[in-house]
């Protein structure tokens, strides 16, 4: 049946093409000058291809009175998501261990209760986050942010841990148990080692969703500190200065780097673990 | 004895000590001011750093903290500030805005520099009055935006045969007929809310500016259950009629290449404008800006205006900081340094506009504005948070950017729903 | 203290006995380890709701207000038009973002099961989307979909001058648009998903459907799919979290425009609680909206609550 196979991989061409144009969009806009795209309209070839924007963007664009480019707010972000995606995806694999293996009273309760938290919007959560921070003395810190990043992150790595963990056979942990090992030795040694595909997806979506976070990235930092986010919207079109969609979309690219390269690097590893049957 | 008299006098005297007011006490320490404002970009950024800069030459210590996103992304960030016990030194807020934050953290009064620097009387009644929520001075205006400026393509007036700029509203609309049937598209779409709710207030100040004042000023229902304002809604769909409605959902700027090639032909915004025609290429010649129609009677000034608000900060060099902020920015140099800059006019109405630097557009702008303060004609601008506090406003605005972009509502119920709208948000 | 051996194994299907659970827990750091965490996040979420339910029922406008006023806020924001258009779009967004991103990544999933060549560069195509900021997304699609500017001038230059394809700019049209740059981004997502339990369905199972003669829509049909159903239930929940919380799109895709004609709950709550100064009416539209995320979930949990027990009885 040959023309099924031709109809898979046009339908495959057609829609990768779309996927794409986006992509190819920003890119071809990063190569044009502000001016130019301003001048002629957004979707077009390059009339004369530029690179300035990229050096532009990198450490010459000025934020007020800061003229770094958006690299100090990289490694800002960085700073911020990488602790952050450890420590909620460590901490929700414990969880999710615990309430999936070791049953104890009101587990499916707090299974629960932690889940919801992935429906409450952030804008509700803004404010109690302002006076727990203040509390803490947290305010204005990256710490704060990690604080606040792993806490909610937690919502979802508990939720796809223990949803994964629930697959594990007990003949396992009673072998184990039977052997003398405990809590902890039964996760580092048994447990952990199973985990590779759905910790890969925590760690990607945790990723993703610190480094792409504005309100909250906005809110609990201050100047410098400022998270990439940040600087791309200071970067695209207010009300009163004129849009630089060349830069934009440079300074777009490159503050995409980081979630390209995990999403790269990630989901060939998700993939594989799975489809070795990591757990039968 | 001996042992209380010593006490008594070292009570008294560290009562004396803790009396001096904050300011003069504040004489010995650096100066360092804590600054939150939502300008990060564009000729807005400029002009803030370039005030930083003059702090910084006076020989303080400039930590600014540009917000970027829009002004709610800016409040977000100083309500947390002062939620958490640390409020900024100073931070830009506007018009009743001024008031209503003022009852939730305590600020610094500064009616002694105003006085010293004689600068009540320099600035307008209204803008002056909206820094001074308690009966005395706690915020300091830095420029002032007229909204209601018209700027024409020269290329554009050419292409439909227009000579001169219209001055009333029926003019107006003989102008952008000739304009569509000369192909062009007549008026700039701004694509935004604040910029529909804003043509809607220019189209009111130039029908009446005293129903301005009692129906979006003073929410008098009777006011804005008037002809007038029937009247604005009508022309507000005339002018819906007249822009480009693709553009919608881009930021303005998009526009201007259009403008200065002549297939657009006006627009209508304030005077920041201009700032961004110059940098998207534009040259003097290229446009021509005066006040946007008013039906009778000279031209009303709708004003935009941007102030700092002082916050009481703990710490000697924030008291320094402070005192050398409003003292710069109530000089004449610094407001004309800073209006170069965004294409604003200085607060103060003393400064001389002669200057190189300045273009005629502002000059007639800072005209406009002395013969309106002198005849009451100055109104506030509803949809840039001047008028009303930002609740209603966004009740108001609502209103008019959903009958901007829906042209099946008519020009009676969208005043009906506007009257329903300022009864539900009070 | 129990030991195994008093202490009954029987009750719940899978798990430890609890007695040996608690011997075993011995020691405060271990504890500490497990319930801190657990406690902070569980914690979080029932007081932020909580203090949130309060407020709503407050006089709060640019600070919390502890002044009580009933009902109040709930008339008031159930009242404005920006409410009712937010619940209505929330319904299409939420209902055509879901299934049309569940059905392109299911298809997206199928296609590539079929051991195609390039499969990995096929699959980091339709993956890299999820890497995107929805502010980036939201911008992107914003100049594709603009009339003047994207598709439609770009399809009008090529000469078919009367295409049409302006949803954006218009008030009835304009909620769609989202739907378009959401299931771009999501769609990656349920393919991930869908092929990763395509591909680890046993192979014995595929293996005696084939002796059986099974031809590969008969396959796909009677014997992949329906393995897969847990999967279906993940990525439904995922997926409309994503939807009812979508915030960052929506703002940089249409700010809520034309005019307010795609509001959605979450920029209400924003508009109320921070944009107007309005906290009480804010915390009210947050509470109204998870309100109505229990009612959707609800059938859910009782779906889940009775195939457990379902597994359990067997």
């Amino acid at each position: 049946m040959k023309w099924t196979r031709l109809i898979v991989y046009a339908a495959l061409i057609v829609l990768a093409i779309l996927f794409l144009v986006p992509l190819g969009v920003v890119i071809v806009n990063s190569l044009r000058s502000n001016q130019e795209i301003a001048a002629t309209s957004l979707i077009d070839w390059p009339t004369q291809v530029v690179f300035s924007n990229y050096a532009q963007a990198w450490n010459k664009f000025c934020m007020a009175e800061h003229c770094w480019g958006i690299e100090p707010y990289m490694l800002n972000s960085l700073t911020l998501t990488i602790p952050a995606t450890i420590i909620s995806t460590l901490l929700g694999a414990l969880a999710g261990y615990s309430i999936s293996l070791w049953r104890f009273r009101g587990d499916e309760f707090v299974f629960g209760l932690v889940t919801l938290g992935i429906f409450l919007p952030e804008q509700m959560k803004l404010i109690p986050w302002v006076v727990v921070l203040r509390d803490l003395s947290l305010m204005n810190t990256i710490a704060g942010l990690v604080l606040i990043h792993t806490v909610q992150g937690m919502s979802f790595t508990t939720l796809f841990c223990r949803n994964y963990y629930v697959g594990i056979p007990q003949d396992l942990l009673r072998a184990a148990r039977i052997d003398g090992a405990g809590f902890f030795r039964i996760f580092w040694r048994i447990i952990l080692p199973l985990s590779p595909p759905i910790l890969i997806v925590t760690v990607i979506f945790q990723f993703t969703g610190i480094w792409n976070e504005f309100l909250y990235g906005v809110t609990f930092t201050s100047g410098g500190q400022q998270p990439v986010t940040a600087a791309l919207i200071a970067l695209s079109a207010a009300i009163t200065s004129e849009p630089m969609y060349g830069e934009q979309s440079a300074a777009v690219l490159i503050a995409a780097l980081p979630t390209l390269l995990v999403y790269l690097f990630g989901g060939r590893y998700f993939l594989r673990g799975l489809t070795a049957g990591a757990v039968k | 004895m001996t042992i209380s008299l010593t006490r008594r006098r070292l009570l008294a005297g560290s009562a004396a000590a803790l009396a001096m007011p904050r300011l003069a006490r504040a004489q010995g320490a650096k100066p360092r001011i804590t600054a939150i404002s939502q300008w990060s970009a564009g000729s807005d950024g400029a002009a803030i750093s370039a005030l930083g800069k003059l702090f910084e030459d006076r020989g303080g210590v400039w930590q600014h903290n540009p917000v970027p996103g829009f002004t709610t992304d800016m409040m977000n960030k100083l309500r947390a500030q002062i939620m958490a016990g640390d409020p900024p030194a100073i931070s830009q807020l506007k018009g009743p805005e001024i008031a209503a934050w003022s009852k939730i953290a305590p600020t610094v009064d500064i009616s002694p520099l105003v006085k010293t620097a004689g600068y009540a009387d320099k600035v307008s009644a209204e803008l002056g009055k909206s820094c001074q929520p308690g009966g005395h001075w706690i915020a300091l205006p830095l420029q002032v935006y007229r909204l209601n400026t018209l700027f024409l393509s020269t290329k554009g007036m050419e292409r439909a045969k227009v000579s001169k700029a219209p001055t009333t509203w029926a003019e107006f609309n003989d102008v952008a007929d000739k304009m569509k049937a000369a192909g062009m598209i007549p008026l700039a779409n701004g694509g935004n809310r604040p910029d529909d709710g804003q043509k809607f207030e220019i189209a009111l100040a130039g029908i009446s500016p005293e129903i301005y004042r009692r129906a979006l000023m003073q929410l008098d229902t009777d006011a804005l259950n008037s002809k007038e304002v029937l009247a604005a809604f009508e022309q507000l769909r005339k002018f819906a009629n007249y822009m480009n409605p693709n553009i919608a959902a881009q930021p303005w700027a998009v526009n201007l290449p259009a403008f200065v090639k002549g297939d657009m032909g006006m627009v209508m915004t304030g005077g920041w404008a201009q700032g961004n025609l110059f940098k998207a290429g534009a040259t003097v010649a290229d446009f021509s800006s005066g006040p946007a129609p008013q039906d009778s009677g000279p031209p009303c000034f709708d004003l935009n205006a941007d102030c700092f608000i002082f916050w009481k900060s703990k710490g000697a060099d924030l008291d320094a900081g402070q005192k050398l902020f409003a003292e710069i920015v109530m000089e004449p140099s610094t407001q004309e340094m800073y209006s170069k800059i965004t294409g604003s006019i200085p607060a103060r109405t003393d400064v001389n506009l002669a200057a190189p630097g300045f273009t005629d557009g502002q000059r007639n702008s800072a005209q406009v504005l002395r013969d309106a303060i002198a005849k009451d004609r100055v109104v506030l601008s509803l949809a840039h948070n001047m008028a009303q506090p930002n609740g209603i406003t966004a009740a108001m605005i609502d209103v008019l950017t959903e009958y901007v972009h829906n042209s099946a509502i008519p020009a009676a119920e969208g005043q009906k729903k506007l009257v329903a709208a300022v009864a539900g948000a009070k | 203290m129990r030991t195994a051996a008093t202490h009954p194994a029987a009750g719940k299907a899978a798990g430890i006995e609890q007695g040996v659970w608690r011997r075993r827990f011995g020691g405060a750091l271990t504890g500490l380890a497990i319930w801190l965490p657990l406690v902070a996040s569980a914690g979080h979420v029932v007081v932020f709701t909580a203090w949130t339910t309060w407020v709503s029922f407050t006089a709060s406008s640019l600070m919390p207000d502890y002044t009580w006023v009933g009902l109040r806020n709930y008339f008031a924001v159930t009242r404005t038009a920006n409410f009712q258009i937010a619940y209505v779009n929330l319904v299409i967004f939420g209902g055509g973002f879901v299934l049309l991103t569940m059905a392109l990544g299911l298809l997206l999933a199928v296609l590539l099961d079929q051991r195609v060549r390039g499969e990995n560069v096929l699959r980091t195509i339709f993956l890299y989307p999820l890497a995107v900021s929805f502010v980036v997304t939201g911008t992107v699609w914003s100049w594709l979909l603009n009339p003047g500017l994207g598709i439609q001038k770009v399809v009008q230059n090529l000469g078919w001058t009367d295409f049409r394809f302006d949803w954006l700019v218009q008030s009835d049209k304009a909620i769609y648009t989202l739907i378009f740059a959401g299931v771009w981004q999501g769609a990656g997502f349920a393919m991930a998903l869908f092929l990763a339990g395509l591909r680890s369905v046993d192979a014995d199972l595929v293996k005696a459907a084939q002796i059986d003669g099974a031809g590969p829509w008969r396959m796909y049909r009677r014997v992949l799919l329906p393995t897969i159903w847990p999967i279906f239930i993940t990525v439904f929940v995922i997926l409309l979290r994503s939807a009812i919380t979508s915030f960052d799109l929506v703002r940089a895709l249409t700010a809520g425009g034309p005019g307010i004609s795609t509001m959605l709950p979450t920029l209400v709550i924003y508009d109320f609680m921070f944009q107007r100064s309005e906290l009480g009416r804010g915390s009210a539209a947050a509470v109204l909206m998870l309100m109505s995320l229990v009612v959707v979930m609800a059938p859910y949990g009782l779906y889940v609550r009775w195939q457990r027990q379902k597994q359990a009885r067997v």
